[in-house]
């Protein structure tokens, strides 16, 4: 198991932090663990591991600001991507067992901040930005083979940011956000006129488009950007709007493999406080409850993912990161917060770090 | 007498240097004594353009292209002054892209624009016709190309009718989308009321901290912006050459007064509105710090005397447009990160680039 044990020995030297007899002590308690990108109070990056209880069990330093994190069991290691339009990734063992190893994008490419292991943690893929040519691809890693690049695929759209696996381990979902951006020109959005955001379905072996779906024409600038996938299988997405601030498009909504997509109808009061922006999307343990943020409207909210309405909402100032936790969530913020929403049993917490948009349940 | 001087100044600086701005005034002033001064200026100087062109298109001669030409770079410097105001009025209707499409990393709207004259588009002579089309072809960079590029000089003589009536629809354009920024920004009820009156029911400011949190952010976004739009891609950096033909407006001289004016702008923001004045005892001396390194940037722009593109190869002014960029990010640091920490506020650690 990714819990206790194996974080009891997660004092490695790959590790900034060892374990203190403290942590040793909170982490026997524990039986969730969860791993985040954070800024420390002195301005510097890194990811931690936190204990169900918030406490923190690990952490390794990145070279830059961090992004999102995944990690394969069967691969024996996790992967903290930069933050896009970054160009690092760093993998690291859990369980401390071997130092941190820190790839470095292609020429010609950047991460975007998010990858997933294939089932078997043989392969690591990420998206990217074929910058040049403003097309997304996906990158392939060899993970038996110190993390050398094999390969890459199309993601048949520009700005890919969240892509995750289905759950019959061979299919692909990207979100396609539609902006180009380019490195010479930092994180300036060259496109918005034009935007063409859409989820993708991609077979991951051998990269073949499986099927594309696009929103209405009047929303090409509804950037589809964060996913997660619910007990039926469908895909909820959540959406930053790049349009008129006066317009208040809908923000999260479905997409199925047999070709559906639709966005739900939140009410007024609930979409007018995500402020057009979604920042993250997590389903709950039970596949029933999917929960969305908005940082910028300092918003969560709990969707009933079969009557497709809301079935909570709740303030977190800054608040981003969503991770499952026992029947709910565990919600985190750019302050440095740490609270559980809709159904769970968990304290307020507050650290001296800040973390960055996405919390990962790990175990 | 020198006794006396000194006592007064005593007496004067000290309250100056306590005085201190709540969130309330801050917004205030950032709304009445700033941006809507600003809006309206740009508003003057867009119409003046316009006029401009209808005289430079009514009789070509030497004289109306070259009071053609002095309009355009007043009236896209007053663009300059507010082109950071990245809320409101100027996010509806692509406005900021119709007004200045920048960066166009392919040179797109360049061979649009070059195909409009080449062909005598008449699409693009007519103001209700040219907002139809790409908002590359319709906004600033379009017209710079107009009245300085390849061909201008014809502008002022006949024969050159359909270059001068497409320059005219550009600034018409441009005319009626300033008209229509300062609308929003005086209208009631509009931007201008939600920010110095965040209440609860506003869809977009709820409070006074997320409107202070909007206006550092403007600032601290538009540094970030003008060094990675408007001055990294052309400078030589990391070992690649220098590519003065990145700069904006490089046909027409304005790079540096444009980069100028945008500094003025964020500038006055930050100085009117008091907004680093608004912090506890701890943080008093980040006001002067801002001020100081405003001047900086002021001084290092003053240094860039040359066209962009023996500027980029003069080894003096070359280093004036490093120190430039190194500015940059210390004002973005300070307002983004010092400041905002002093407010209390969150500028972005989660949201500020779409992540």
């Amino acid at each position: 198991m990714w819990q206790r044990r194996a974080f009891l020995k997660a004092a490695g030297a790959g590790f900034a932090a060892g374990l203190l007899p403290r942590q040793v002590e909170a982490l026997e308690r524990s039986d969730l663990v969860f791993a985040s990108s954070v800024q420390t109070a002195a301005g510097s990056y890194g990811a931690v591991l936190l204990g169900e209880r918030g406490d923190v069990i690990a952490s390794i330093d990145l070279p830059d600001r961090g992004h999102d994190i995944t990690i394969s069991r069967e691969a024996g290691r996790g992967v903290v991507f930069a933050r896009q339009p970054g160009t690092f990734a760093v993998v690291f063992d859990p369980q401390g067992r071997a130092a941190p190893v820190t790839l470095t994008s292609v020429e010609g490419r950047h991460f975007y901040g998010h990858g997933v292991f294939s089932p078997d943690g043989r392969l690591l893929y990420a998206t990217e930005s074929d910058f040049e040519a403003a097309r997304g691809v996906v990158g392939i890693y060899d993970a038996t083979d110190g993390y050398r690049r094999i390969g890459e695929f199309p993601t048949f759209g520009t700005g890919p940011h969240e892509m995750l696996l289905m759950p019959d381990g061979v299919t692909f979902v990207v979100a396609n956000g539609g902006i180009e951006t380019h490195p010479d020109f930092g994180r300036t959005e060259l496109n918005l006129e034009t935007m063409d955001p859409s989820v993708v379905f991609i077979d991951r072996r051998d990269g073949r488009l499986i099927g594309q779906l696009r929103l209405d024409a009047g929303l090409h600038q509804l950037s589809i950007r964060h996913m997660a996938i619910d007990g039926r299988g469908r895909v909820w997405f959540g959406c930053q709007y790049k349009g008129a601030p006066a317009d208040k498009p809908q923000l999260v909504g479905y997409a199925t493999m047999d070709g559906e997509i639709r966005l739900i109808e939140l009410p007024p009061g609930t979409l007018a406080d995500l402020r057009n922006y979604v920042g993250s999307v997590a389903v709950s343990a039970d596949g029933v409850t999917v929960a969305v943020s908005s940082p910028e409207g300092d918003l969560l909210v709990a969707i009933d993912a079969e009557g497709k309405r809301p079935v909570l909402a709740e303030t977190l100032r800054n608040g981003c990161g969503l991770a499952a936790d026992g029947m709910g969530f565990v919600a985190t913020s750019g302050n440095g917060e740490m609270i559980g929403m809709a159904g769970a049993d968990r304290a307020a917490q507050k650290f001296d770090f800040l973390f960055d948009n996405h919390i990962l349940r790990v175990g | 007498m020198r006794l006396l001087l000194l006592v007064l100044m005593m007496v004067f600086a000290g309250p100056a240097l306590a005085q201190t701005a709540t969130p309330s005034q801050v917004l205030d002033a950032a709304v009445n004594k700033v941006i809507r001064p600003a809006v309206a200026a740009f508003k003057t100087r867009a119409s003046g353009l316009e006029s401009a062109m209808g005289g430079l298109c009514a009789a070509p001669s030497e004289g109306a292209l070259a009071i053609a030409r002095q309009q355009f770079g007043l009236a896209a410097q007053a663009y300059g002054r507010i082109e950071f105001l990245r809320i409101g009025p100027l996010m509806e209707d692509n406005r900021a892209d119709r007004l200045l499409f920048w960066p166009d990393r392919r040179g797109i709207g360049l061979r649009q624009v070059q195909a409009i004259i080449a062909e005598q588009d008449s699409g693009a002579s007519e103001v209700t016709l040219l907002r139809q089309k790409s908002v590359a072809v319709q906004g600033f960079g379009a017209l710079e190309y107009v009245l300085f590029g390849t061909d201008a000089e014809g502008l002022a003589a006949a024969g050159a009718e359909f270059r001068c009536r497409y320059g005219q629809a550009i600034a018409a354009n441009i005319s009626g989308i300033a008209d229509q920024v300062a609308m929003g920004w005086y209208r009631y009820d509009g931007v201008a009321s939600h920010l110095t009156r965040p209440v609860p029911d506003n869809a977009d400011y709820r409070t006074e901290t997320e409107a202070l949190e909007a206006l550092v952010g403007l600032v601290a976004h538009g540094i970030e912006g003008l060094r990675d739009t408007r001055i990294n891609p052309f400078v030589a950096q990391g070992g690649e050459p220098a590519k003065p033909k990145q700069a904006l407006f490089w046909r027409s001289g304005l790079t540096m007064a444009m980069i100028a004016a945008d500094i003025e702008g964020m500038e006055a923001l930050v100085a009117g509105s008091g907004m680093a004045r608004a912090v506890g005892p701890d943080d008093a001396g980040l006001d002067n710090s801002i001020a100081f390194e405003f001047r900086n940037a002021h001084r290092a722009i003053g240094l860039v005397t040359l066209p962009v593109e023996q500027a980029v190869v003069d080894e003096k002014q070359a280093h004036a447009l490093d120190y430039l960029i190194i500015v940059t990010q210390s004002l973005q640091t300070m307002i983004g990160e010092q400041l905002s920490a002093a407010l209390e506020l969150s500028v972005g650690f989660s949201s500020l680039d779409g992540d």
